[in-house]
């Protein structure tokens, strides 16, 4: 049995190096057939090209390196905000489905069934072509200013890209958030409302201190992967013209004709994202459920 | 809720729908132009598929059609329902059959398919192709080997942690440098290649899930009863991991239907490929609106029939249930 299993994964291991081989051997024909090789030189050659957005100084004379640092920052910006909207969003929405008043649970449930039924990448399209680049060219409103040009927040200027993003992502990722806080609290055994409305506890202070103590250890878990998610599509931000990490690297790729290289600092830019996030909410986590641990 | 609160939200819903609701109408009445989806029917649906060719595609919708009617509406025993799953299986390789041709059709190249047909191919295959390998990936992520269970790790992490956008960049452009020269895949395949590797993935944790759900004691159950560790596995443990993961699975069908269009980025004419190069049409400039309405309700049609075919498989597998 022990020599058996033992010569399956020798095999296996056999398998998977001869096929990395192969792969490999490959790369390496085709590379010096077209004449390329890995170099990572390009790197610091300037871009050339402009970028519509970015938080630092950029000009196309920059560097490759600072413009895939733009896009990776732009990336940021727009999943930071996203993140915090569609939490808000999905909460909202969440509650509402379990509301008393049955307009706004019906509508909090048609929200939800809409959205996780059509393709994201449609969303993010009508919002840009339709909802954003729809509004009229001079600016209306007070205190936030929209017009087709970019919106103003309270002085702070925001592109009509930047916008359609993550007004896609939000209402996407908050329908599923949407139902993870629903499920989370369904979860809560319903002896456990009755038991604390029974004490005299208000609604508001049952639902802080029974009702979600129980409820969120459930949650977190599958709201980091929601979380992750959003990450993940933001990089869709490329079919309406917002320079992030994907959007750059694909010009980059397209202009150098470094695919490889493009590609495997996509990955390593991509994964340094996930691990802040994940990172981030393993802290929450661990805070979260401390201090509700202590708090009990 | 407070009785007053209660109400003002009835009140200030109802005007926002009732608000909602006018401008839809006036839009709808007023300012809407479905030329631009009316006159380009075919083109959704097929794509710029050889027009005297059309009905081989269309009629392995009108089959998918009849089928779906007949798994959620037909009789629930008899001598067919037996062979639904089957039959099921088999749409797959009809439509490739149909729509590339071969045998005893006319060959059709794959720079010419498109539209819906396009999605539901590129959805059917690779659905059919990731599932086997999601098993397999379930299973050796669960295994006692260590070279099985680091390998499968590694890949399934490695491929949660990218997005779906860069796989499918590796499918078109980077899968031909790891070929050998002359060797070529056409751009169809190398994208159902890079949905079914990424979507394995996914369904491999999915299935894990249902291994897990299943108490150790089958196991030992059927080892007692004299199986092989291979025959409970395909005996015992699998069928119900299975049944525990549909619906988890099914999120993954759904998800992997509304991922196609990420090919309209790569450059394919799907369905929201060939919207595109319509809207980009002078003819029907600015007609976004109409469009994508369109496409929403195919797409949501598309994927509320494949929930509810789920959702009948689930009741229909269900071991509680009297009445199979």
């Amino acid at each position: 049995m022990r020599r058996r299993s033992l010569l399956l994964q020798v095999g296996v291991a056999a398998l998977l190096l001869a096929l990395l081989a192969l792969l490999v051997n490959n790369l390496a024909v085709n590379l010096l057939r077209t004449g390329l090789g890995l170099d990572f030189g390009w790197l610091g050659r300037p871009s050339g090209f402009a970028l519509a957005e970015s938080a630092l100084p950029y000009s196309p004379s920059d560097s490759y390196l600072w413009a895939l640092t733009i896009g990776w920052l732009n990336s940021l910006k727009v999943i930071a905000a996203g993140l915090v909207l569609a939490t808000l969003l999905g909460v909202a929405a969440g509650a509402a489905r379990s509301s008393s008043n049955r307009l706004l649970r019906s509508l909090a449930g048609g929200y939800v069934a809409v959205i996780r039924q059509v393709p994201l990448l449609l969303q993010l399209l009508f919002w840009y072509f339709v909802a954003f680049l729809g509004l009229p060219e001079t600016p209306i409103g007070g205190l936030i200013q929209l017009s087709n040009q970019g919106i103003s927040m309270l002085g702070m200027p925001l592109s009509v890209e930047f916008c359609a993003v993550l007004t896609g992502l939000t209402v996407f990722t908050g329908a599923s958030i949407a139902e993870i806080v629903r499920g989370g609290v369904n979860a809560v055994p319903r002896g456990q409302w009755e038991a604390f409305r029974s004490l005299g506890l208000s609604e508001g202070l049952g639902l802080r201190r029974i009702v979600l103590p129980q409820a969120l250890p459930a949650i977190l878990p599958a709201l980091t992967s929601q979380y992750l998610n959003l990450a993940k599509n933001s990089t869709l931000a490329i079919a309406v013209g917002y320079a992030d990490l994907y959007a750059v690297s694909d010009t980059t790729i397209t202009q150098t004709g470094r695919a490889i290289e493009g590609f495997l600092l996509l990955l390593i830019s991509f994964l340094l994202l996930n691990l802040l996030i994940s990172g981030g909410m393993a802290g929450i986590n661990a805070t979260v459920l401390g201090r509700m641990r202590r708090s009990r | 809720m407070n009785r007053w609160l209660n109400r003002s939200v009835t009140l200030v819903l109802t005007a926002l729908i009732g608000w909602g609701l006018w401008s839809v109408l006036h839009w709808l009445l007023l300012a809407a132009d479905w030329r631009v989806v009316v006159s380009n029917l075919p083109l959704y649906v097929v794509g710029s598929y050889p027009v005297d060719q059309r009905w081989r595609p269309l009629l392995w919708m009108v089959a998918l059609v009849v089928l779906i009617g007949f798994t959620l509406l037909g009789p629930r025993r008899g001598p067919l329902q037996r062979w639904l799953p089957l039959i099921w299986l088999a749409m797959a390789p009809l439509g490739l059959w149909l729509v590339a041709g071969g045998l005893v059709l006319e060959p059709v190249s794959t720079r010419d398919w498109g539209g819906f047909t396009l999605t539901l191919l590129l959805t059917f295959g690779s659905g059919l192709l990731a599932l086997p390998i999601g098993v397999l990936l379930a299973l050796g992520r669960r295994s006692r080997l260590p070279v099985l269970r680091l390998s499968s790790t590694a890949y399934i992490e490695l491929m949660r942690a990218v997005p779906l956008i860069a796989v499918l960049f590796f499918g078109q452009l980077l899968i031909p440098l790891f070929l050998p020269p002359g060797l070529e895949i056409n751009r169809v395949l190398r994208a159902v290649l890079a949905f079914a590797f990424f979507a394995a993935a996914y369904i491999a944790e999915d299935v894990r899930g249902g291994l897990q759900a299943i108490p150790p004691m089958q196991r030992e159950a059927a080892a007692v009863l004299g199986l092989s560790e291979w025959q409970s596995l395909q005996l015992v443990v699998l069928p119900q991991a299975l049944r525990i993961a549909l619906p988890s699975l099914t999120n993954q069908a759904v998800g992997l239907l509304q991922n196609t269009s990420l090919m309209a980025i790569l450059g394919l004419v799907e369905l929201l490929g060939i919207s595109r190069s319509l809207l980009a049409n002078p003819v029907f400039i600015g007609r976004f609106l109409e469009v994508y309405l369109w496409l929403a309700a195919v797409y949501w049609l598309a994927c509320t029939a494949m929930a509810l075919l789920a959702r009948h498989l689930e009741l229909r597998l269900d071991p509680l249930r009297s009445d199979r």
